[in-house]
């Protein structure tokens, strides 16, 4: 390509003619979790990943990522690999049963009998 | 920058796409009910192949036009005029960069590599929006993208941050915060122009000209034109028509650009008062078909100095690569 | 209104130059990065520099100075006193990247010795970026072990890069006119001793990245900039970065 562009940064990069370029697979290295901490007690939260080649340019990565605008204090970072999690076809797993009211504050009627108590007194 | 209302699709592609019916039964019956009841649909859980298929398609499309869109902009970055104009472009172009990293990963958890996607862009095979095939010929044109562009691509995204994708609804929430600051942005700088000298306000005007055809063109044709919407609505995969996003764009931005005397090059353009929609003049939809495939003003450009780019950094990568490390998807 | 002494005027005005320069050189990697994440990483520290520029020339403009904006985008080249190592076109990356790292590090010497200094807003500009240059030379830091120990290719182009840019790199300490009131003053502590710290600061780093440093007699400091003499490429630079300012410098943009 030898036109000119309006843009004198591209006419700087000398664009030349392309040669065939095919990215290889890892080219873009591997995946790394990205866990940010809002404010001191906070948690860890999720917000996303980054390619890096290791742990440290993954935490340096993901302070610019994840961290530039947000409000932040601290990050993890850890190999998408090292996430073990459940099989998303086990969620069934986690379908609270409606017979263990005694794990919820609704299967504790404390109120209906202190106020059957104040009405009626013990008998 | 750019959400991914209008998907485009390789006409020859359509007939070989699995149609929804030969799916499992049962399986796409549970997936379609999980969708109705406003429940998302998460990396691993079973999808129909069309809707797979689709979101690829369609959070490429739209990663591409966040790296491809950085180019037109970026170009300014040297130019811009003053401290604030030149720091808040820097920060913007650097925010669409970002924008195409979460969207690449949130198609990666779909199956497709950010490698591959990214060869299907610099080979020429991907497409991104349209918009970004046009030159940015003066300092009002940045200021027009960076108002209108960015408001059309708002109207855009906030929809899609509603469907039924995972991690694409996450990557949208976070990139629609951010484009409303763009949104501020780029509306500051227009009304610097807008109010400014004759000769500002001169280049804004011309600016708007040349950019008004390919912002009607940015939602992608009529939907009269456009098939299979049905299923992908359903899906909430594409989550408002082409038309009805054209309209909500046209009703919020063009009083906004009225107010200030300036004017759109479509004498045709006006609010229909008994219908609430507006109508215009025909936006050459042929001259569309042309840039989405490659003869745009700017497509060679863009595609060289993306070739330039990936070249350029080539040795990088290389270098700090793990050839024995197994690549690991996103896990959300 | 406190005027400034033509020494700290020449001081601030090298920095902000030096750091005005780098941070628009670096900014043409935005968007072109070899990788995304590195991209946004990049980008950051160039706005960073612009912001550290900025800063410096609403220092001046505190002090009866011209406004910060027409400072930076109107003068003529031999008015600025920038160094020729920020002036160097971005090259490739192993380039940038040596030069961000040699750089950086002087920088984050600079202003760590500026945290003290008898000039309260240079003393309040140092404590307010302290962190931003941590994070620079961080990953200038990273990046340079990283890469020269990453085969034969990445451990050449960044031996090559080194000696390309250490010569231009001693530039950033070429002694200002008046620096001898600066350090009586208390002001800072003069280009001699940063250049000193800095050779000091970069040994470690170097000797575990395997990159040998040429012994500094052997080198000749790229002087000139700070006395107004530049490389053919900051004028065209100058050019292309006013060119839309220049159309009105008064119309607000």
């Amino acid at each position: 390509m030898n036109e000119q562009s309006l843009d004198p940064r591209i006419n700087r990069l000398q664009l030349g003619e392309a040669g065939p370029l095919t990215i290889a697979e890892g080219e873009n290295w591997n995946t790394y979790e990205v866990f940010h901490q809002e404010k001191r007690g906070a948690h860890h939260e999720h917000v996303g990943c980054v390619r890096a080649p290791g742990p440290e340019l993954a935490l340096v990565f993901a302070k610019e990522q994840f961290a530039r605008r947000k409000k932040c204090v601290n990050l993890w970072v850890v190999r998408s690999a090292d996430i073990l999690a459940f099989d998303i076809a086990d969620e069934d797993m986690f379908e609270n049963n409606a017979d263990k009211t005694y794990r919820d504050a609704s299967g504790f009627k404390v109120m209906e009998k202190i106020n059957k108590f104040k009405k009626g007194g013990i008998k | 920058m750019y959400g991914g209302g209008y998907i485009y699709e390789e006409p020859n592609q359509r007939a070989g796409m699995p149609a929804a019916t030969q799916e499992d039964p049962e399986m796409l019956a549970a997936f379609e009910a999980r969708i109705a009841r406003g429940e998302k649909i998460e990396p691993r859980d079973w999808m129909p192949t069309l809707y797979r298929k689709q979101l690829i398609r369609m959070i490429e499309q739209h990663a591409h036009s966040e790296i491809m869109g950085a180019l037109p902009e970026g170009t300014w970055i040297t130019r811009a005029p003053g401290f604030k104009r030149k720091l808040a472009l820097i920060a913007k172009v650097q925010d669409e960069i970002g924008h195409g990293q979460l969207l690449y990963n949130a198609a990666e958890t779909l199956g497709k590599s950010r490698e591959a996607m990214i060869n299907d862009l610099i080979s020429g095979k991907a497409k991104y929006s349209n918009v970004f095939n046009y030159p940015a010929v003066t300092w009002a044109d940045v200021t027009v993208i960076g108002f209108l562009i960015d408001a059309a691509a708002i109207v855009n995204q906030v929809a899609n941050s509603k469907g039924s994708y995972g991690p694409y609804c996450r990557a949208l929430e976070r990139i629609c915060f951010e484009e409303s600051f763009h949104l501020k942005q780029g509306h500051d700088a227009f009304i610097d122009l807008a109010t400014g000298t004759p000769l500002q306000r001169r280049m804004l005007q011309e600016a708007l000209n040349r950019w008004w055809q390919p912002i009607i063109h940015f939602f992608g044709p009529p939907d009269k034109d456009s098939q299979h919407t049905e299923k992908l609505m359903q899906w909430k995969v594409k989550m408002a028509s082409n038309d009805d996003m054209r309209n909500q764009f046209l009703d919020q931005y063009v009083p906004k650009i009225w107010e200030l005397g300036l004017t759109l090059p479509d004498p045709e353009l006006r609010k229909d008062s008994a219908s609430g929609k507006w109508l215009f003049g025909d936006p050459d939809w042929d001259l569309f078909h042309k840039v989405i495939n490659g003869q745009g003003p700017c497509n060679q450009e863009r595609l060289r100095v993306r070739q330039w780019a990936e070249f350029q950094g080539r040795w990088v990568r290389e270098a700090l690569m793990q050839p024995t490390e197994q690549w690991t998807a996103p896990a959300a | 209104m406190q005027t400034l002494s033509p020494a700290l005027r020449q001081l601030i005005i090298a920095m902000g130059d030096d750091a005005l320069i780098l941070g628009h050189r670096n900014s043409e990697w935005t968007g072109l990065g070899p990788v995304m994440e590195e991209d946004i990483a990049f980008s950051s520290m160039a706005q960073d520099k612009i912001g550290h520029a900025w800063a410096l020339y609403r220092v001046l403009h505190e002090h009866g100075g011209p406004d910060p904006d027409a400072f930076a985008f109107l003068r003529l080249a031999e008015k600025y006193t920038c160094c020729h190592l920020v002036e160097q076109p971005i090259g490739e990356y192993d380039f940038s990247l040596m030069r961000h790292f040699l750089f950086d590090h002087a920088e984050a010497l600079r202003y760590e010795a500026l945290a003290d200094s008898s000039f309260v807003p240079l003393q309040q500009l140092a404590r307010k970026i302290k962190g931003e240059l941590k994070y620079h030379t961080l990953h200038a830091n990273a990046w340079i072990i990283q890469l020269a120990q990453a085969g034969e290719e990445g451990k050449a182009r960044m031996q090559a890069a080194l000696e390309e840019t250490l010569p231009l790199a001693l530039g950033i300490f070429e002694p200002l006119a008046q620096e001898a009131e600066l350090i009586a003053s208390g002001v800072y502590c003069g280009e001699a001793a940063l250049q000193q710290r800095w050779w000091e600061s970069l040994q470690p780093i170097l000797a575990k990245a395997g990159l040998a440093l040429p012994a500094t007699g052997d080198l000749e400091p790229a002087y000139g900039g700070r006395s107004g003499w530049h490389t053919q490429y900051l004028a065209p630079l100058l050019d292309e970065m006013g060119a839309v300012f220049r159309l009105d410098p008064e119309a607000t943009w």
